[in-house]
């Protein structure tokens, strides 16, 4: 079907007087006017990225991402050029834009990830809380992951925003678009670069002035059917398209005021020196709770019931994805210090391992304490009232600030609860204290099968790793060559992700995942060790390191004898109070051994530096990053007096800034016009063409040669152009040179057109002479 | 309307600013709060010293050396002169168009920008289908500040003119005589049957006397040679006489239109036409010479200066006594919206 084009017929101004049709048929610089919207488009879309990321200072290559997103930008904007364009353009971006996502999902994914990662790590610490990383970045090298997502994110916001400011110039659609994330960083007291900040604010201002004015030009393109004039009573308005000229012109005021603004402002409000003596926001404050939370949990974080916290998930694994410590104190526990190594606070024991359900059972029996140390504390009692040199008794006050479990170290003989108090009393086995556990207080054997029971679905993975620990003989090989094993082949990490769907949580962590925390490699390490023969439990519980004690504060009105007697490794000291949080939460392994009882195996290994491996895009990075210092910049101190200074560098900065936007903005005309000039040639007949080229030369010529100004016409020009060249003017040149001029005449004046061997003639015998 | 959505908006969207400022206290936030108070400021102080420095002139640019013809494409140019760095997106320029002459009149709104230190040339080019004076006069200008909040306006007297001529119409809507289509006498007289001369007496025949001159009816009747003492209306100048009756503005536009292409007709050939017509403000006839179509177009121009009448027999009621030495006149008046063109004899 034919699409009927609408005319506009002449508009009468008065009885007798019609404004006429070539009035409205003037049509738009168009390409100029896309341009126009593109730095727009690009001034909100670079800026808005760059606004977050320069404010989290996250290093990726900014040179390229300002190039990729500016040309996209305007390409973006050039599909509104024709209708079909449009159509088709926005069909090719799409696909082409779907196909290199996918090549690149990975480095994308990953990018995301960092910048998450970032971000979370920036609100940690403004939060103070430990929530470190979340994601799982599966390439490690930043620059070049987020520089690949600062594209992506760069291209869809060109294509998004350009929708909005191409097309109707919402403004305020793009305002909460690029501002929604933006405000994480501010809400983290994180501010932008200042050029970014500005870009951001310049997109805005100019959006709005146009937008505002409506940039009206009289005129009225007729093949767009939206735009007709219109008739209200008497008084004829014409509707009107853009005018390229006031939109470069409008737009320069609104970049200029901006920067103007924002270099005056940070003249006399230094970024640096804003929030001196500011106290804070209590309405802010009542946020941040629920913002931490947020960070830490997630939001599902306000419905969760049980933590997150390795080794405190009462044998439940794998729904952890990372350990989000809030390091709230969860027990407050008075003591006398006896010992330098790592005191263990049990909470769980686990002795059946679930397969799939990724969960470790208690049994009955262990539930209670009595059950579980009591054997060991028995017989340490024994020793102790015997006299060992080596044998102690000690008191422990652990108050329960948090939990509702009862953790206790090894090994309680008894404990006393008030309510949330716990008043244990244990005999610890200190070093030197060789007291054989007698086997009568376990009622036979010290161990059940249960103790030595590796899941069918278990033992391949278990298989694998026991052969890889080598030839081991005795049980204390065994333990020292899983911790070398995990040390070397497997890195601690909180942030290992959650355990895939329908995946066993031990097999995954051997297998394929790798890595993780505390309860993957006790969890393990219980099943290795039951494969090896040596009975063994998972538990779970809280662990305090010596530096804690040391830096614990002195409990007052107590008396040290009442909390030990008895040998100290580390001699008397006082009483104190040490504040257990959940960061001190930890899962470890019992083993059991005939002479020692269930004693504490600690096979976590330490944290280690990520492994860095280097790929194609390693070197590329490398090849493509600032090759320059990277050290740190120190800081200045603020001076907040020397207003002189900052006055200079802001008027310089505002200035340098300006200068590099009126250079890029020539730059960006003369693309425009050089578009425009490619396009037009591109698309007129071949005399067009032939006097297109002709002009081409005739303007360069006119630069460099004065005296070519003053010949006006083709025979002028060309007997010149022969002249300049030395040549005489005999017969075959006048010849060449009439032939020339005739088909000149020809494709400039003549409705006729010339042949393509005319055009071919003419080309090769200007480039003889010019 | 629009200014005030506008400005509720602004203010909208500056109150939340200052509610994120005051909870985040951000650097930028700041920043933008001083942009969005100082930047309305900024945009009405431009604009208020906008209207202060612009003027408008309006130029006017025929299709015919200096004058326009009727149906055919001709322009204003209204220039907007801006020496100052500021500048609007849009102006709303409030043009009052007449055709004094015709007693027609209209008004429109333009909008336009307004560049820094150029200003802004509107062309508007139009038809007219009638001739006369067209007048173009600027009556005001609204200036809306860059961030659209306020229009300021400005009283402007800036006027501009383009004479229209009438349009040569092709086909003569009376009938041609061989004098009319611009014969010299000698040629007149060597047609019959198309002696439109005035025959001042009839006389015997006197040798020396043309042949043609012979009256060979009233000889036959009398049986002696007679012949007519003629005289030469062209020896007299033709006196061209319209009716200028706005009576129905479509017929004075053929009287016009018939009467301009008449006498291009006759001075083309080098004849002189004594143009008439009655000046209802001063009461008397102007009467202009014209030989040349430069003379022509300037005693248009000239005529489209007067006011026109309601009685389209006004201009020949007077000229019995006005002009009683004037014999005859082409009249040229319309009825039915055709042109009528009538030799009339005074008296």
């Amino acid at each position: 079907m034919t699409k009927v084009k609408k005319t506009i017929e002449d508009m009468t101004i008065c009885q007798g007087i019609k404004l006429s049709k070539g009035f409205y048929e003037t049509k738009e610089n168009r390409l100029l006017t896309l341009i126009v919207k593109g730095i727009v488009v690009y001034l909100l879309s670079m800026g808005s990225i760059g606004f977050y990321l320069s404010a989290l200072d996250v290093e990726y290559n900014v040179l390229l991402c300002h190039i990729v997103i500016f040309a996209m930008a305007l390409f973006s904007a050039m599909l509104y050029y024709r209708l079909l364009v449009e159509n088709l353009g926005y069909l090719i971006v799409l696909v082409a834009f779907g196909g290199l996502v996918y090549t690149f999902r990975t480095y994308i994914n990953s990018g995301f990830y960092a910048i998450v990662n970032m971000t979370v790590d920036e609100a940690a610490q403004y939060f103070n809380i430990d929530i470190q990383r979340i994601y799982t970045e599966q390439i490690e090298n930043r620059y070049v992951t987020v520089t690949f997502t600062v594209l992506f994110i760069g291209i869809v916001l060109d294509i998004f925003l350009n929708v909005y400011i191409s097309r109707r110039m919402q403004y305020v659609t793009a305002i909460f678009v690029i501002m929604g994330l933006n405000m994480i960083p501010l809400y983290l007291v994180l501010e932008p670069n200042g050029a970014y900040a500005g870009m951001v604010l310049s997109g805005m201002a100019m959006a709005y002035v146009f937008r505002s004015g409506k940039h009206y030009s009289p005129q009225v393109s007729v093949k767009r059917d939206d735009i007709k004039y219109k008739e209200k009573g008497k008084k004829k308005e014409i509707a009107y398209v853009y005018d390229v000229k006031a939109m470069m012109n409008a737009g320069i005021i609104a970049l200029a005021f901006v920067v103007t603004v924002v270099s005056v402002v940070s003249v006399f409000k230094p970024k640096d020196s804003f929030n001196v003596g500011y106290k804070g926001n209590k309405y802010k404050e009542l946020t941040m709770a629920a913002v931490s939370t947020i960070l830490m949990d997630g939001w599902y974080g306000f419905f969760r019931m049980s933590s997150d916290v390795g080794g405190l998930q009462g044998g439940e694994l794998g729904a952890v994805s990372t350990v989000r410590l809030d390091y709230q104190t969860d027990l407050v526990v008075h003591m006398a210090p006896y010992t330098y190594d790592r005191i263990y606070l049990k909470g769980f024991t686990g002795v059946m391992y679930n397969p799939y359900e990724n969960c470790w059972t208690s049994v009955e029996h262990l539930s209670d304490f009595d059950e579980d140390m009591a054997p060991e504390a028995n017989s340490l009692r024994d020793s102790h009232l015997e006299g060992h040199e080596a044998s102690a008794e000690a008191t422990m006050m652990i108050d329960n600030v948090e939990t509702d479990r009862l953790y206790l170290p090894y090994y309680t003989y008894s404990c006393t609860d008030y309510n949330r108090f716990t008043a244990a009393l244990f005999y610890p086995r200190l070093e030197g204290n060789n007291t054989f556990v007698d086997l009568s207080y376990y009622g036979g054997q010290g161990y059940t099968e249960a103790d030595l029971y590796v899941p069918e679905e278990n033992l391949e993975a278990v298989a694998q790793i026991s052969e890889e620990l080598g030839v081991v003989i005795t049980d204390e090989d065994v333990i020292n060559a899983l911790i070398d094993y995990y040390q070397e082949n497997i890195p601690y990490t909180i942030r290992p992700g959650r355990t895939p769907y329908r995946k066993d949580f031990v097999n995954d962590f051997l297998l394929d995942k790798k890595k993780g925390y505390c309860s993957h490699y006790a969890s393990a390490a219980v099943l290795i060790f039951r494969y090896m023969g040596i009975p063994a439990r998972y538990i779970e519980g809280y662990a305090i390191d010596y530096t804690q004690l040391y830096n614990a504060e002195i409990a007052e009105g107590v008396v040290y004898e009442d909390y030990y007697t008895g040998y100290s490794e580390i001699g008397e000291t006082a009483v104190i109070r040490v504040n257990v949080t959940d960061a001190d939460a930890h899962a470890w392994v019992e083993v059991y051994d005939v002479e020692k009882g269930w004693y504490p195996v600690e096979v976590t290994p330490t944290a280690t530096a990520e492994e860095e491996y280097e790929d194609f895009w390693d070197m590329f990075t490398r090849m493509t990053e600032n090759t320059g210092d990277n050290s740190d910049d120190v800081v200045n101190a603020i001076d907040v007096n020397n207003t002189m200074n900052k006055i200079i560098k802001n008027a310089v900065y505002g200035l340098v800034i300006l200068a590099v936007i009126a250079v890029a903005l020539l730059l960006v005309l003369k693309l425009g016009v050089w578009l425009k000039y490619i396009i037009v040639f591109l698309s007129a007949d071949i005399n067009d063409k032939l006097i297109f080229k002709y002009q081409s030369l005739c303007r360069k010529k006119r630069r460099k040669d004065k005296e070519f100004r003053g010949k006006l016409n083709y025979r002028e020009q060309l007997e010149y152009l022969i002249s300049k060249q030395g040549e005489v003017l005999d017969e075959d040149i006048r010849k060449s040179c009439e032939e020339t001029i005739s088909i000149l005449e020809k494709a400039g004046f003549s409705q006729d057109s010339i042949t393509e061997d005319d055009y071919h003639q003419v080309i090769m015998w200007l480039k003889k002479y010019v | 309307m629009e200014n005030f959505f506008r400005a509720i908006g602004y203010v909208l969207l500056l109150t939340i600013n200052i509610i994120a400022y005051w909870f985040l206290h951000s650097h930028f936030h700041f920043i933008v709060i001083v942009i969005m108070v100082v930047a309305p400021v900024f945009s009405v102080i431009t604009a208020i010293y906008l209207r202060k420095i612009i003027e408008v002139k309006v130029e006017n640019v025929g299709g015919k050396g200096e004058c326009g013809e009727q149906n055919h494409e001709m322009f204003f140019l209204v220039k907007l002169i801006n020496p100052t760095p500021w500048m609007s997106l849009d102006v709303k320029l409030k043009l009052r168009v007449s055709n004094p002459f015709f007693g027609t009149e209209g008004e429109m709104l333009f909008s336009v920008p307004v560049y820094s230190f150029k200003g802004y040339e509107l062309r508007i080019p139009f038809v007219s289908d009638f001739p006369g004076r067209i007048n173009i006069e600027v009556e005001e200008l609204k200036i809306k500040d860059l961030m659209g909040f306020v229009f300021l306006k400005k009283k402007m007297a800036s006027q501009g003119e383009i004479l229209v001529m009438p349009q040569i119409i092709g086909e003569k809507q009376h009938n041609m005589t061989y004098l009319e289509s611009g014969m010299l006498e000698s040629e007149e007289s060597t047609k019959r049957g198309n002696d439109f001369s005035d025959v001042q007496e009839i006389r015997e025949y006197i040798p020396g006397d043309k042949l043609m001159s012979i009256h060979w009816k009233l000889s036959a009747k009398r049986d002696i040679l007679m012949v007519k003492d003629r005289v030469s209306m062209s020896d007299k100048q033709l006196v061209v006489l319209p009716e200028l009756c706005k009576a129905n503005i479509y017929e004075l536009n053929v009287i016009m239109a018939t009467t301009y292409s008449l006498i291009a007709d006759l001075i083309k050939d080098k004849l002189t036409v004594r143009l008439m017509y009655w000046s209802k403000n001063r009461y008397e006839y102007e009467d202009v010479r014209i030989d040349y179509l430069e003379g022509l177009n300037d005693a248009f121009g000239k005529m489209f200066y007067e006011e026109c009448y309601q009685d389209m027999n006004e201009a020949s009621s007077h000229m019995s006594l006005v002009h009683p030495e004037m014999k005859s006149y082409l009249h040229i008046s319309a009825q039915s919206g055709k042109a009528v063109i009538a030799v009339r004899e005074n008296g």
